[in-house]
């Protein structure tokens, strides 16, 4: 069995649908899908041990009694607007070669790459608050590169901010003319705030010149 | 003997109501959380159900299973209200809140202590957060089929959606959560405070 097929049915694999034999057979020589069935499994498991805080103490009679007297009390439940965090207002990226900076209005940056020759780019999060599990994905443009990364367009991933400035290095690479913009989403909650990175491209300096 | 139900058409819709659903308010309250993520939406997502519920109170009396049933009503409930917001131009405010809509703002803290408990914390963050980036209906299937551990082919049943439909969905729900809950792409000490 090829890993396509056995990822195919990874699915299947993990709710036991299937004859496991060939499939732990795959598993015992390919230490890649391996590594991707623990890592979905420990996703499934701790999914399962996720439990809820507990409800209101009060809740249980009060849901009733609202349903069966609504004149009693209020019939609607209090009703909040689904507003998100304050991700326009309190998060500003900025990016740089060398010297990072930072903006308050800073959807577009722009950052000059030579071809092949990787550069790190430092990417700074000012977050007026401390962010939990704030997801950051990064959508390159077709000739660019994360170094380590070869051929990944989307790489996302979840992080703490700090309160005040957060610093992402990010090696990358041009492969070639760069025509699109890098695309580096952050999300936290419902909000989302997307900025926009432009490259300026050179040919990397031939020795001695 | 025959089995005597608590149940009587007789009775008072409340008194039966309160005996049919009273038991089962917690599980819709879990059931409820795993869909929205926060208590708040999670309470009002199942007052919403009961107050559909109670005119259907003799109509319920008659169901055998009454918890696959309720957990039906409870998604499309959760459907409808997750769309309904999505056309309310008021809620796409963004904004500095109180933050006491953030489902995160209703989980416990990673508190000071062990290691292990603070890692524990975190990562039940970190999933809470991977969860709140699928889409309503494959939140539910993750909950529904993942968590609570309905089969595909009882969901096919309860959601009245087709199997192929739900595998996809299954599918889908998963992978995006193993690309959310990777591990670290970079390597420790790459985020650091200027």
């Amino acid at each position: 069995m090829e890993c396509l097929e056995f990822r195919s049915q990874l699915d299947d694999y993990l709710d036991g649908r299937l004859d496991e034999r060939p499939l732990r057979e795959h598993l015992s020589a390919c230490a890649d899908c391996r590594r991707m069935v623990q890592h979905a499994q420990a996703v499934q498991e701790g999914l399962r041990k996720l439990s809820p805080p507990e409800m209101h103490p009060a809740f249980v009679d009060r849901a009733i009694l609202r349903a069966t007297r609504p004149s009693v009390v209020d019939a609607h439940p209090r009703r909040r607007a689904l507003v998100g965090m304050a991700l326009a207002a309190s998060l500003v990226l900025g990016l740089a070669l060398g010297a990072f900076f930072s903006l308050r209005e800073a959807p577009v940056q722009t950052v000059a790459l030579a071809v092949e020759k990787p550069e790190t780019v430092r990417m700074v999060f000012n977050s007026a608050k401390p962010l939990r599990a704030a997801t950051l994905s990064l959508s390159l443009p077709e000739n660019v590169e994360v170094v380590g990364y070869t051929g990944q367009r989307e790489l996302t991933w979840q992080t703490d901010l700090r309160e005040g400035q957060n610093l992402l290095q990010l090696p990358l690479i041009a492969r070639g003319a760069v025509k699109d913009d890098l695309l580096a989403r952050l999300s936290h909650g419902t909000s989302t705030k997307t900025f926009r990175v432009k490259f300026e491209i050179a040919k990397a300096n031939s020795p001695g010149t | 003997m025959s089995k005597v139900s608590p149940y009587r058409k007789a009775r008072p819709a409340e008194l039966n109501f309160d005996d049919l659903l009273r038991p089962q308010v917690e599980y819709l309250y879990r059931l409820a959380w795993r869909f929205t993520g926060s208590v708040a939406d999670a309470e009002d997502l199942v007052q919403d159900v009961l107050l559909k519920l109670f005119p259907k109170t003799e109509e319920m009396l008659g169901i055998q299973k009454l918890r696959p049933w309720l957990a039906r009503v409870l998604y499309h409930q959760y459907v409808d209200s997750v769309r309904q917001r999505a056309r309310s131009p008021a809620l796409e405010v963004v904004g500095d809140t109180e933050g006491d809509d953030d489902p995160l703002d209703t989980l416990p803290a990673a508190v000071a202590g062990p290691d292990e408990q603070a890692e524990q914390g975190a990562w039940r963050e970190r999933l809470v957060a991977a969860l709140g980036q699928l889409n309503p209906e494959q939140r539910a299937v993750i909950a529904m089929h993942d968590v609570e551990g309905y089969t595909l082919e009882e969901l096919e049943t309860m959601l009245e959606t087709p199997l192929g439909t739900l595998k996809s969905r299954l599918h889908r729900a998963r992978q995006r959560l193993r690309a959310l809950l990777p591990m670290e792409p970079f390597s420790s000490g790459k985020r650091v405070n200027a």
